[in-house]
């Protein structure tokens, strides 16, 4: 990677800014906000009669879906469509923030199939005819390729720890800083303890709930269990049960059981998201609601790992051991390396 | 009062807008974007209240009350509660999405000082 160095007379982030920048921010946000107010002032108010659009919901919740909660008989059943395209909305996202959050990946030379390597290879000469790796730049892939198969960190001077799995192994007081990847035994007790009784919390608030219950929060609370026991363990024991392929796969699963639950209902119904399942005879009922019910299985299925995989990628993105590079126009170091959050 | 809530709604974005429109650290632009996003679920939440109105549940109605004339009666509006239900969802994907660019964007350029990153700029 490289490093897009700055003229010397650019200000560093903990320098204060111009005037001009908060000045004119305040104007244009405070205008924003005056029309805002202007606007909002004139909406309906807690005295105004609900539209008839929810009326209708509230209404055909019960006679049409056998449902006593109508936020589920809108979320799957009157804007099922536009649930249907918020879903992929997600998947689009999860997928988004899985490639940009890939690792540096070998461009297939082994088995001759793209070149990329090689072709990258001849324009990095041409651009940057200096031969082979300088040390920095060595140093920086040996300590990728160290983190990527999973080794100790390289030590700031040079050497390797073997790193401990947990903080109870660690000898107390020692100088060295702590490299176990789980926490403390009482961490993982209460991790323990509470990861299946949110699990089962979970489930239960999908299949039951209000019947059908809400596959959106479910999915949030599955995700909630999913990071106390990545705090609790640690990346390296969780990332042995719970494997990207397999969430990749869980996910695609979940958005094709979408499809086919809506793309059923043109076909046997003549109108995406119409029931084409039995209903149960009265509410609070696992089988009330229908394909309702299908559809919330389907989306905690597809929340739960579509989240699960954004926030793992974006929690194991890996370092970038790449050293800064020298100022040549003077002579300063290029911008710090890490995130600077002072302004 | 609940006109308090629309307009607290529309300084929490005007917020929001100065973050992004002020700040030069792209995690406090991707911060003040979530204000923004936040905004919207207090002005959603707050447009389906009803004075003296219930959940919009149907369930265990009192006595001498139906599911039927519950639904009839002064409940909150489901469309608006699904509509931020939506929103939450779609927020925590977009953010996801620019909080992992602000990182690629870290790493390739050496800060997050959005004035430095000048591959964009012409």
């Amino acid at each position: 990677m490289t490093a897009a160095n700055s003229p010397g007379t650019e200000r560093n982030l903990g320098e204060p800014d111009a005037l001009h920048r908060p000045v004119r921010a305040a104007v244009l946000a405070c205008c924003m906000a005056a029309c805002l107010v202007l606007a909002l002032v004139g909406v309906p108010r807690e005295r105004a009669e609900l539209p008839a659009v929810a009326r209708e919901a509230l209404q055909a919740a019960e006679a049409q879906w056998h449902l006593d909660e109508p936020v589920n008989e809108v979320v799957y059943g009157t804007r099922g469509f536009d649930t249907f395209g918020e879903t992929f909305l997600l998947l689009a996202a999860v997928v988004s923030v899985t490639t940009l959050t890939r690792r540096r990946e070998t461009r297939g030379d082994e088995d001759g199939e793209q070149g990329e390597q090689e072709a990258g290879g001849r324009e990095q000469a041409d651009v940057d005819p200096s031969p082979g790796l300088d040390r920095g730049e060595s140093r920086a892939r040996a300590a990728e390729t160290r983190e990527q198969s999973g080794g100790p960190s390289e030590q700031s001077d040079g050497s390797s720890p073997g790193g401990t799995t947990y903080p109870d192994d660690e000898r107390l007081g020692s100088p060295a800083p702590e490299r176990a990847d789980a926490m403390t035994v009482v961490t993982r007790t209460a991790a323990r303890t509470a990861a299946p009784v949110l699990a089962i919390a979970g489930v239960y608030l999908a299949a039951e709930g209000y019947s059908p219950g809400g596959g959106f929060p479910a999915g949030a609370v599955l995700l909630g269990v999913i990071l106390l026991l990545w705090a609790g363990f640690g990346r390296e024991r969780l990332g042995r049960a719970v494997r990207a392929q397999s969430l990749e796969s869980l996910e695609l699963a979940g958005a094709a059981a979408i499809i086919a639950i809506e793309v059923l209902g043109l076909a046997i119904k003549g109108s995406v998201s119409a029931n084409w399942l039995p209903l149960a005879g009265s509410p609070t009922t696992i089988l009330s609601g229908g394909v309702l019910q299908a559809f919330s299985g389907s989306e905690l299925v597809e929340v739960s790992t579509g989240l699960t995989l954004a926030v793992f990628s974006l929690i194991a993105m890996r370092h970038d051991w790449t050293p800064d590079e020298e100022d040549a126009a003077d002579g300063r170091d290029a911008a710090p390396a890490g995130p600077e959050l002072e302004t | 009062m609940i006109v308090v809530n629309y307009i607290a709604a529309a300084c929490v974005f005007g917020l929001g807008l100065y973050t992004v429109l002020s700040r030069r650290n792209l995690i406090k632009i991707v911060m003040g974007l979530s204000l923004m996003e936040s905004s919207t679920y207090l002005l959603l939440i707050s447009l389906a209240y009803r004075r003296g109105s219930t959940a919009p549940v149907l369930s265990n109605p009192q006595s001498g009350q139906t599911a039927s004339s519950l639904a009839r009666g002064n409940v909150a509006d489901p469309i608006l509660q699904n509509f931020c239900l939506t929103a939450i969802v779609i927020g925590v994907g977009v953010t996801a999405v620019f909080l992992s660019v602000a990182v690629r964007i870290a790493q390739h350029y050496r800060t997050l000082d959005a004035d430095r990153i000048r591959a964009l700029r012409g």
